[in-house]
């Protein structure tokens, strides 16, 4: 979608100005002149669009290319200043050793699995909701929508020391359950991009369907969701990235080790002596890895999210 | 209606057999709606309603680990106006969040005006700049410590040395801690591919009849975007900074890991608010009150004023920009 779409406004009207168009053989001195300023003022603010944004893509870039480099490093090199790039030799080492020595392996299973289940599960119970806000209407309808948008602004680690203590009671902490069981009931950004696709979506399938007869749980099974692949996709991946992500939740609710997320690993990653960095930079590799491979899957999809969350 | 008149008999069919009373209700348009939306409801009031009042309530106790809260009115609040600690975070989320959010607003707005037309290579950089904002924060942050390490090999220091710049101690600066704010305050620089992508989506909502006047009355590019773009992004902008300033005011996961020197050492011995408290933000102090001393009335009154805050600031900016706000309707 990034690169095939159409020419943008500005190339559109460029075409068409005397600026840059055609000549032709009754222009005057003066079109000829505007026409070759006009060429060199779009290459030129060409040429500063790339550097501006090679620099800035360097930049960004430069850290990364750091930590894979360190992460293939000994020890003793990673130390070494000025800083080698190219490790020689090459440690490959240290990724096995992250996984097998320091159990980042069990970390990033328990990382999956949580993510994974917040992904179907919140996705899920969020393309409900959304379907009521957007289907129905029942008394208090915008009342619950608004409050639901402002659930949005309150950082909801401002509410764990209550949902801590009453988890404590219930014997909850270092199991899975108090970051499992909130996805059940949907989360309030899902239901908002579900809700303003679900808006968009015709009517007539929907009452088709319920003259023939079906029921309400039925039609958003067999008609709406198959209509809403990209949001789908998109609050998945988002979904799935949140819960990934998250060091909060973990952080008070976990604390053995075996129970540890991938945030938690990177934070106490340690053989129990000193820091072992080079495996600790392989454990980061592999920890930044997963979202730019889901975002590779799901970039399309992504982009179209955005259009679709902004305010109209 | 197409199907209608072929599906006439089996649709007759189908409700007599499973038309009961309890069925038709429940599928009242009212009823319906209330039953899909339930489980969010329901969530509400269990992880928002009920923890909200608790906390409220608790910010007025005093309660430890052990025993019951005790009613202690405002003192949780004076202890938290005269804690030198708690104003020492404020005035660093005042100093961090303004400048984040300006970076993010800025920078992004600039990056997507930069990409907004179609040149090879167009898509290479929009994934480049906006891959960063989607990783992991904790994974970032340890990867930025060693960026920020003092002494010769750490990047930053390395790149600076390149200028004949003294090496800096970015996160233990002992002359001035403050040094590891502006560190937080650098990584920023990395995420802001996404204020870039809704800009971008932004943008693309403008219609081109907009600039075609423009051009023809003769608009340079500058006056383009001040008298074109930059009104009709005006909706963008506002939603784009009010998002901003609530997820800034969230920071926790890079500050913990500057705070505690790098992984390996949380839960140690290191504070959870850097070095001479030099990188506390809001969620690590409250972090620190309530989960490591284990004082949950005083965490509660630090969470309330969190919340407070941050409903005023947003309130403050939605009502500062509704004035020059556009809507394109």
């Amino acid at each position: 979608m990034l690169s095939k779409q159409r020419k943008s406004s500005q190339t559109s009207i460029e075409i068409r100005s005397p600026y840059l168009g055609q000549m032709r053989s009754g222009d005057s001195k003066r079109d000829t002149r505007l026409y070759q300023q006009g060429r060199i003022y779009k290459r030129l603010s060409l040429l500063i669009t790339y550097v501006v944004l090679s620099i800035g893509a360097f930049i960004i870039l430069l850290p990364f290319a750091w930590l894979i480099s360190a992460s293939l490093k000994t020890t003793t090199q990673y130390y070494a200043s000025p800083i080698q790039w190219i490790p020689n030799p090459v440690v490959w080492s240290n990724y096995v050793e992250a996984f097998a020595v320091y159990g980042f392996a069990r970390y990033v299973g328990n990382s999956v699995f949580l993510a994974v289940y917040a992904m179907v599960v919140n996705t899920l119970v969020s393309s409900l909701v959304a379907f009521g806000f957007a289907r129905f209407r029942f008394p208090g309808r915008g009342v619950w929508f608004v409050l639901m948008l402002s659930t949005l602004m309150l950082p909801a680690q401002v509410l764990t020391i209550p949902l801590y203590v009453t988890f404590k009671t219930f014997g909850w902490i270092d199991t899975f359950l108090p970051i499992m069981v909130p996805q059940l009931f949907g989360s309030a950004f899902n239901v908002f991009l579900f809700r303003q696709f679900f808006m968009d979506l015709p009517r007539e399938l929907d009452e088709a369907a319920r003259i023939d007869g079906c029921s309400n749980l039925r039609i958003w099974w067999n008609i709406i969701l198959p209509q809403s692949k990209p949001v789908i996709i998109v609050v998945a991946i988002f979904t799935f990235l949140s819960s990934w992500r998250d060091a909060w939740n973990p952080l008070i609710y976990l604390s053995s080790q075996s129970n540890r997320t991938i945030p938690l690993g990177l934070l106490y990653f340690t053989n129990g002596y000193t820091a072992v960095y080079p495996q600790m930079m392989a454990a980061t590799v592999v920890a930044l890895a997963v979202p730019v491979v889901l975002y590779a899957i799901g970039q399309r999809y992504i982009d179209r999210g955005v259009a679709i969350a902004e305010v109209r | 209606m197409l199907t209608a008149s072929h599906s006439g008999a089996a649709g007759d069919r189908k409700r007599s057999r499973a038309g009961g009373p309890i069925r038709r209700f429940l599928h009242k348009e009212g009823v319906a709606g209330y039953l899909f939306v339930a489980p969010w409801i329901i969530g509400f009031i269990l992880f928002y309603c009920y923890p909200l009042l608790d906390t409220i309530y608790n910010s007025f106790t005093e309660y430890k680990l052990f025993g019951e809260p005790q009613w202690i009115g405002l003192q949780n609040y004076q202890n938290l106006l005269h804690d030198s600690v708690f104003v020492q975070t404020c005035l660093h989320m005042v100093l961090y969040v303004s400048l984040a959010t300006l970076i993010y607003i800025v920078g992004g707005m600039v990056l997507a005006l930069l990409l907004n037309r179609t040149f090879p290579g167009n898509h290479f950089f929009r994934v480049v700049f906006y891959l960063p904002s989607l990783m992991v924060g904790v994974a970032i942050g340890s990867m930025f410590v060693q960026v920020f390490n003092a002494g010769d090999f750490g990047l930053l220091n390395e790149v600076i040395g390149i200028f004949h710049i003294a090496t800096i101690n970015w996160l233990n600066n002992y002359d001035q801690p403050i040094v590891g704010l502006y560190a937080l305050i650098l990584v920023t620089f990395w995420f802001m591919g996404g204020t870039m992508l809704i800009f971008l989506a932004g943008l693309k909502g403008i219609s081109a009849t907009y600039y075609e006047a423009a051009r023809i009355d003769g608009a340079g590019a500058w006056q383009r975007f001040r008298y074109v773009t930059l009104p009709l992004l005006t909706p963008v902008i506002l939603f784009n900074t009010i998002m901003t300033l609530i997820g800034h005011l969230q920071t926790f996961d890079v500050a913990l890991i500057f705070a505690g020197g790098g992984s390996g050492s949380v839960g140690s011995i290191t504070s959870v608010l850097g070095y001479r408290n030099s990188l506390s933000v809001f969620l690590t102090y409250l972090y620190q009150e309530a989960f490591i001393y284990h004082n949950y009335g005083y965490g509660s009154a630090i969470a309330i004023v969190i919340f407070l805050i941050t409903l005023v600031l947003t309130g403050v900016v939605l009502l500062l920009f509704q004035r020059f706000t556009y809507y394109d309707r």
